[in-house]
């Protein structure tokens, strides 16, 4: 009976080993190990017949033959369906490396995105962000600036003449006119906005553009105060320190005027054909606002001084991206916007 | 505006600084400085030469010229002159051998005009001095946008007077009052209108005899890039590139009668003007006439028939101030603008009329020897009145400066400028504006602000923060809003787009724009150019058009004004966001795109769609009762392949949208739902079946939710089997199954009134 045991063991462990499928186990199992007409039941048929010594000897056996088929079964078991994730991880192979779904997220305008970044700037330091219409009059574009009609610098701006004697406007300025007129002193202020010359189009010229117009109202307000405002806004603009210049610039609404310029980024003042040059590059008109200005918007010049300074957006985005084309702006072209 | 570098020099003798460093102190003390020309560069090396033989190459227009070019040297010259000829004493220039025509030529003779001391070009130059004085000059090119307020910078002496002070060197004025001749009127003027004329002067000289000028005088002209004409218009177009104060000659001898009259001109009264162009004039321009009528239109140019000729031997030099404004509207409607009326529009100074008579009478000596005057001087003036006089505080100064400027170096600054200067107080000086920066430029301490700052130099001011109250400002909602809009859309795909503000009345007509709406530019860029957008639609079927070339399917946007007329009012603008979506299914993207920005948007198709809009796909889109905008399929005669378009009005949207004031609370016990399968007519619209299925669903009703739709065998023809998910509830308890069967039982049967019939 012993030897029947062992050598039972022995070939069920031997068939556990070749079986490959988890039915070819069960059957194994079945007539191995089932409860009922299983081989090892069968044996414990014929315990009855022994004495009671051998019988628990033997039913020991019996058991730990049991366990071993058992535990072998199982084993083997585990070994299978891991093989088969395995097969099935492998056959689910995916080539990551494909184009990604859904749609493909597009892009602001390059004028829309620096402009977010100088109104964020201007924000953090104090500045109100406002809107004026497109469509201006006269008087908030030109007389209201100390631009009177017999005015030489009307010619400056080549403007847009529209029915009912109203204009295109030619520059931000005129917001800064009706700022003063609904907000009093102190009053710091941006407008951003397009903008309209009635000049030729080609590749560094355009009718159609966008300014970012700033002004600060305050006591005692200085060109100091000008040129640190300048410096911390195109130190942001351009992400690094920017060499400054005034330069005496006539503007009817400022007084002094300037012409500020900025140390050639190209070059870095060495001249270039960028800078003509010289090592500068002319960026934007300042001044501290004209007491004409003032006194028209009903501000006290004696008591209330500002400065105020027009920044071409267009002209900014030209800088960053090395754009050549001033045209492609306004082009729609979605092989030009969809870079940025 | 052309600055000769020699020139100025003529009034800074001790003028030491380059040319080129020059400018770049006159660009960040004065003005703009556009960049550096040369002028004469053969004078370098240029030399007295006489053509010692002469003969012509057969069968060519060369000559080979032997030239003796001084110190003992001759050179041969191969020479295309047609007045090259022995004997001939002209100007030789060293550019070089090479060989013309078999010579072997050494350098070339140079014509005036080549030499770029005068116009003739036809010959080789006759020279007949020794020696060349004549030296290469530089020209400084100034902006004239930059000159716009400085009267008194239309001239050399006016911008040497600037470097002078810039450079700190002695300043000689070219005017020598002396020369003014006495006596009785050498013409009679009378001016009738001291507004536009406020005061003219005049001489009459006799004995005239009219030729070119001396090369010296040619030279300065060309350099500065006006041309040479003969001595006496010569001489006015210098005064004028040397005192900013323009001068006309009159042939005497031309002038009808004894006396100049200014006036406005008569409605309608013709000039024909030294351009020979035929000018209608009208009362709101001055004339300069003569017994018979106008001779010239004020201030800006001359007439031909009293021109100086080759004949002339009488003349009247005009030497007069005009109205600026008066010069500048005239220009700007005749469309002139020329060297006089560019200066006169500036506000000239009057006090500068006899001081350009004076130097015109001593340069006449120069270049017309012979000529005397006719008599003295006429001068008929306005009374010139006061010098301004500004009250300076320096504190006031250094305030606006941002920097301490010490009392000494204020008034340095001033005296070199020619502003007087007196103590008046402590802290503060009187300061009296030259003749020529008081017609419109210097009036107010802010001014003086300016001299001061640009003379110390703004690289001298330290940057400073202010110390000022400092916290962002509450930020507009509409700019949050618009802000939101962008991301949302660049997150769905689209691509922001700028289009422009103009449209073409054929592409109104096109898009049903009504004409009455559009605000029109009176003067267009160009004819397709000519209204103002009353819609975004036409830029973004141009965005299609272009971008369909290069793209099987894309996505776009633009947010933008549209304008509309209002007139007599300003015109109105309104915000609108137009989107669309080339080559996918557009339509109901965009409309999600619509129920984000504007959430509860309504959606009510239109059966009179627009010529541009596919006449079976478009709808209006309605805010509670306020149409908000449109969505549409482009119509297939506009665009290949199919283009979905949302335009929405935002300023309507912002206003209209209602955010959610408090939340509904959440069922606690658990919903039911069922399915309804309808057959309806094959068009009926669904919003139609939804919002019966809310009237009667009861107050149970929790969602209506869109399942699916079929059309095809199953179900009869014409019509289509819509179904949509019921979902029922109740906030006090779990539902039964005869609660949910009862719903559904009244549905069916209030739907079935309606004739619809349903899968069950
Ligand atoms: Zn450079």
């Amino acid at each position: 009976m012993e030897s029947t045991l062992a050598e039972l063991e022995k070939s069920s462990l031997e068939e556990i080993a070749k079986a490959s499928t988890i039915e070819e186990l069960e059957a194994i199992r079945v007539r191995v190990a089932g409860r009922k007409g299983g081989a090892l039941a069968e044996i414990s048929k014929g315990m009855g017949k022994l004495v009671p010594e051998e019988r628990a000897r033997i039913g020991k056996l019996l058991n730990q033959a049991k366990d071993s088929v058992e535990r072998a079964i199982e084993a083997k078991k585990k070994l299978i369906d891991n093989e088969a994730l395995a097969k099935r991880l492998d056959s689910e192979w995916l080539d990551l490396t494909l184009p990604a779904s859904g749609v493909k997220p597009g892009s602001l305008h390059p004028l829309t995105q620096i402009r977010y970044e100088l109104e964020d700037l201007f924000r953090s330091m104090g500045f109100a962000v406002l809107d004026g219409p497109e469509v201006e009059d006269e008087y908030h574009n030109f007389d209201a600036l100390n631009i009177p009609s017999d005015h030489p610098a009307r010619d400056m701006q080549d403007t847009f003449w529209l029915d009912g004697g109203f204009l295109l406007r030619t520059h931000t300025s005129p917001v800064q006119v009706r700022g003063m007129e609904h907000y009093p002193p102190p009053l710091r202020m941006i407008a951003p906005g397009r903008v309209f010359r009635n000049e030729s189009v080609d590749a560094s010229h355009e009718h159609t553009f966008y300014q970012l117009e700033g002004m600060m109202i305050d006591r005692d307000v200085s060109v100091g105060h000008l040129i640190y405002f300048m410096q911390t806004l195109l130190a942001a603009v351009f992400r690094r320190e920017v060499k400054v210049r005034l330069r005496p610039g006539f503007f009817p609404f400022v007084e002094p005027g300037f012409e500020l310029d900025i140390g050639c980024l190209i070059c870095n003042g060495a001249g270039c054909a960028v800078c003509k040059h010289s090592g500068w590059v002319e960026l934007l008109p300042c001044g501290l606002v004209n007491p004409n200005v003032l006194r028209m918007s009903r501000i006290d010049p004696d008591k209330w001084s500002g400065f105020a300074f027009g920044l071409g957006l267009t002209r900014l985005v030209m800088m960053r991206y090395a754009i050549n084309d001033i045209r492609l702006l306004q082009s729609g072209d979605l092989r030009f916007l969809n870079q940025f | 505006m052309k600055f000769s570098y020699q020139w100025i020099r003529d009034f800074v003798p001790d003028l030491d600084t380059p040319a080129k460093e020059l400018e770049q102190l006159i660009t960040v003390r004065t003005a703009e400085c556009d960049g550096i020309h040369p002028a004469g560069e053969l004078l370098r090396g240029a030399r007295a030469a006489r053509v010692l033989s002469a003969e012509q190459v057969p069968g060519t227009h060369i000559t080979k010229a032997v030239v003796d070019i001084g110190d003992g040297e001759t050179v041969t010259v191969a020479c295309g002159a047609p007045n090259c000829r022995e004997g001939l004493r002209t100007v030789w220039v060293p550019l070089g051998r090479k060989t013309i025509q078999g010579i072997e030529s050494n350098g070339m003779l140079a014509s005036a005009a080549e030499l770029e001391i005068g116009r003739e070009h036809e010959g080789i130059i006759a020279w007949t001095s020794v020696a060349i004085a004549l030296k290469p000059d530089q020209v400084i090119e100034i902006d004239n946008k930059s000159l716009t307020h400085r009267p008194d910078l239309w001239g050399h002496f006016g911008m040497a007077r600037e470097v002078a002070a810039i450079t700190k060197q002695q300043l000689r004025d070219p005017v020598d009052l002396a020369f003014l001749p006495t006596g009785s009127d050498s013409f009679d003027v009378h001016v009738g209108d001291g507004t536009l004329c406020p005061r003219f002067s005049a001489l009459a000289f006799e004995n005239v005899r009219v030729a070119p000028s001396p090369y010296w005088l040619q030279y300065r002209l060309t350099s500065v890039g006006m041309k040479p004409i003969n001595n006496i218009v010569d001489v006015t177009n210098y005064v004028a590139a040397e005192l900013a104060q323009p001068m006309h000659a009159f042939d005497r001898d031309k002038l009808h009668g004894d006396r100049l009259l200014v006036r406005t001109a008569h409605d309608g009264e013709k000039v024909l003007a030294l351009d020979d162009h035929e000018y209608a004039l009208s009362a709101a321009d001055g004339v300069v006439c003569d017994a018979a009528g106008p001779v010239s239109i004020a201030g800006i140019m001359g007439g031909m028939e009293s021109a100086v000729s080759d004949t002339t031997t009488r003349v009247v030099f005009e030497s007069a101030n005009w109205n600026a404004s008066q010069i500048r509207k005239t220009s700007a409607r005749l469309k002139l603008r020329t060297d006089a009326s560019m200066r006169f529009e500036k506000a000239q100074d009057p006090v500068n009329t006899l001081r350009a008579i004076a130097r015109a009478v001593e340069l006449m000596k120069i270049v017309c020897p012979e000529a005397r005057p006719a008599g003295g001087f006429t001068d008929i003036s306005e009374s010139l009145g006061e010098l301004p006089v500004i009250s300076l505080d320096l504190d006031f100064l250094n305030r606006k400066l941002g920097r301490e400027i010490p009392r000494q170096d204020v008034v340095e600054i001033l005296d070199r400028l020619e502003f007087r200067t007196e103590q008046a107080g402590d802290r503060v000086l009187r300061v009296t504006v030259p003749s020529w920066r008081a017609t419109k430029d210097v009036a107010v301490p802010d001014d003086l602000v300016e001299e001061v700052g640009r003379m110390v130099g703004y690289d001298t001011i330290t940057p400073a923060p202010p110390l000022v109250e400092c916290a962002p400002p509450p930020d507009d909602p509409k700019r949050v809003w618009l802000r939101d809009l962008r991301a949302l859309m660049t997150g769905r795909g689209y691509t922001e787009v700028y289009n422009y503000s103009f449209l073409s009345d054929p592409e109104a007509e096109r898009f049903g724009l009504r004409p009455a709406d559009a605000v029109r530019v009176l003067n267009p860029i160009a004819s397709d150019q000519n209204i103002l957008r009353s819609s975004l639609i036409p830029g973004i079927f141009a965005n299609l058009q272009l971008n369909r070339k290069h793209f099987d399917s894309f996505r776009l946007f633009e947010i933008g004004r549209e304008i509309h007329n209002q007139l007599p009012a300003m015109p109105k603008e309104v915000l609108h966001l137009a989107g669309a979506v080339y080559g996918a299914d557009g339509l109901f993207e965009l409309k999600r795109v619509a129920e984000s920005i504007a959430p509860g948007v309504r959606v009510e198709p239109v059966s009179d769609a627009l010529d541009y809009e596919h006449p079976a796909r478009t709808a209006d889109l309605f805010l509670g009762n306020v149409n908000i905008g449109r969505l549409f399929e482009a119509h297939p005669n506009m665009i290949e392949g199919r283009a979905a378009v949302l335009d929405l009005n935002l300023d309507r949207v912002l206003r209209e949208r209602q955010p959610l004031a408090r939340y509904a609370p959440i069922g606690r016990f658990p919903s039911g739902a069922f399915d309804l399968s309808i057959i309806v007519p094959l068009r009926l619209h669904s919003s139609q079946i939804e919002n019966s299925i809310r009237e009667f669903a009861g107050t149970l009703l929790e969602r209506v939710e869109y399942v699916g739709q079929y059309a095809g065998p199953q179900v009869p023809e014409g019509t289509k089997s819509i179904s949509y998910r019921v979902t029922v509830g109740a906030p006090d308890r779990t539902l039964s199954s005869a609660d949910i069967n009862a719903v559904r039982a009244g549905l069916i049967d209030k739907l079935q009134a309606l004739g619809y019939e349903l899968k069950v």
